[in-house]
Parts: C-alpha cells; sequence; structure tokens
C-alpha cells in the first residue's frame, strides 16, 4: 500500500510545479484501496492532463502495480 | 510549401510525427535538436524511478539518434514493462514525455521501447492495414477497425495514403475512436456485379 502512495506520489511530484504541494492519502477499504492526490490548484491541470490523459496514463501504472499485489487500487484525484 | 506532403512518407521514417494526434498537422518546427541537453539522462532517471516503484526488475538503456530519444528496458520484468497490448509501456511513455517536456523550450520526443517491441507492433499494425484494405476493395464495403490509440491511427493512415482504391477516416469519440477503411467509389474490385451495398 505504502508502495503505490509512493508510486503516486512520485510520479505526481515529477508532473508539477510545486511539488512540495504534492499530498497522497491512501485509505485502505475492504475491496480496494483508494489514493487521494492533492495538488496545487495551479498544478491540477499538470495531473490531469488534456482529456484527463495524464490521469489515465498514471491510473495504467497503478493498476499493473497492485494487480502484482493482489490489490486493487483507485486514484482519486482531489479538487 | 505544403508541409502535408510529409505524411505520406514511408512509416519507417515517420519519426516524432507519431507523438502527435492523428487529426493535427505535423509540427516540424521545434526540430532543433541539442545534441548535449542532458533531457536523455534526466528521462532515463525518470523512468527508472517510475519502475522502480512499480517494483520491476528493470534496466533502462538509452538509444539516442539526432530526433528523438528511445530508452530501452531491458531486464526480467521487461514484458510486465509492456504490459497488455503494450498498454504500460505507452503510459510510461506518456508520463515520461510529460514530466521531461514540461518546459516549452528544447522539446525533445522520447520513446519508451523494449527490444524491438515497437518496431514489430507497428509492422503488424502495417500488415493489419494492408490485409484489411485488400479486404475492403475485394468486398466493396468499408471496413471498421478496432479501438486504437492516436499513434496507432496515425501509422495506419499513413501506411494506407498511398494505397489505390482505398481512404481511411476516424470515428468515434475518444478511447472509442475507430478507423475506417471506405472502398472509393468507381474503383469495385473485379468480379462481377456483387457489389451490393449492405448497412449496419
Amino acid at each position: 500500500m505504502d508502495q503505490l502512495r509512493e508510486l503516486i506520489d512520485y510520479i505526481a511530484r515529477s508532473l508539477v510545479d510545486e511539488p512540495d504541494d504534492v499530498r497522497v492519502d491512501a485509505i485502505d477499504g475492504e475491496r480496494a484501496v483508494i489514493l487521494e492526490l492533492t495538488v496545487a490548484p495551479s498544478d491540477l491541470g499538470k495531473v490531469i492532463g488534456k482529456d484527463g490523459r495524464t490521469a489515465r496514463a498514471m491510473r495504467t501504472l497503478l493498476a499493473a502495480t497492485s494487480a502484482r499485489m493482489r490489490r486493487r487500487a483507485v486514484l482519486e484525484i482531489l479538487e | 510549401m505544403d508541409e502535408h506532403d510529409h505524411d505520406k512518407e514511408a512509416p519507417q521514417s515517420l519519426g516524432g510525427a507519431l507523438l502527435v494526434d492523428d487529426d493535427e498537422p505535423i509540427d516540424d518546427e521545434d526540430d532543433d535538436v541539442l545534441e548535449e541537453d542532458g533531457k536523455a539522462d534526466y528521462a532515463k532517471e525518470v523512468l527508472e524511478g517510475i519502475l522502480d516503484r512499480m517494483d520491476l526488475e528493470a534496466r533502462v538503456r538509452i538509444r539516442e539518434d539526432e530526433e528523438r530519444i528511445v530508452l530501452d528496458v531491458t531486464g526480467e520484468d521487461a514484458g510486465r514493462a509492456i504490459g497488455k497490448k503494450g498498454q504500460t509501456l505507452d503510459a510510461l511513455q506518456f508520463l515520461v514525455n510529460k514530466v521531461v517536456n514540461r518546459f516549452p523550450e528544447g522539446r525533445r520526443y522520447i520513446v519508451v521501447d523494449s527490444g524491438d517491441y515497437r518496431d514489430r507492433h507497428d509492422k503488424n499494425l502495417v500488415n493489419l492495414a494492408r490485409r484489411e484494405a485488400k479486404r475492403a476493395l475485394e468486398q466493396g464495403r468499408t471496413i471498421t477497425l478496432q479501438p486504437m490509440p492516436a499513434r496507432d491511427r496515425r501509422l495506419i493512415h499513413l501506411s494506407l495514403a498511398k494505397f489505390d482504391g482505398v481512404t481511411t477516416k476516424s470515428n468515434g469519440e475518444g478511447l472509442g475512436r475507430r478507423i475506417q477503411i471506405i472502398p472509393s467509389n468507381g474503383s469495385r474490385g473485379g468480379g462481377g456485379g456483387g457489389g451490393r451495398r449492405r448497412r449496419r
């Protein structure tokens, strides 16, 4: 779970202008881990991307990683 | 003066053109390549950082040529880095490009590859395109392909640009966007009058 958090944290910090404002909270649910990503409001577009493509790419990597851990992980970007 | 003539180049020499959406004109303006801009090393570092946190056992080598940076993923978990239908590799490539090209100046096109995966994938696509174009001609009807990412659709549009008797277009939205291969009017394949058009 920590690993999934760190994966998203690393990617998000690499993408934004304000890496210090990146926060990822992991909420361990019964059926899935929910990762809540918070970034500076000015960086929202950078983690979402055109038509949500950046968010989707992060979700693809998250899914590939969590599948090996036999966990389901959901990435939520908080606005 | 018309840049669109470049669209008809052979697929092998497409290079950076595949990064853009298949409906957008190719922008060749920013190809002033700096040999030692440090972007290749930076891209490698970012990719290794992600692979590491995905818990993948893999190494990254740089294969750089004048127009693009190719990052080659090898090692025990290379297959996992490719993923089903190359989805993981595409996501890695997309994100590494986003990170490295965060700033508008000195953009570089970065390809994330594993062995000859991209090459084989592209050849398979071109073969599929030709096969389906022949079928569209023979049967005198439009053939719709599976949904594909923009890059793959672009490759198919280009590879059929010089294929006589068919035109191609993309239909649908977003992830569901598919290519249609349409036989041109009047060039129906020989062999009798069975050219009945079926809808649906």
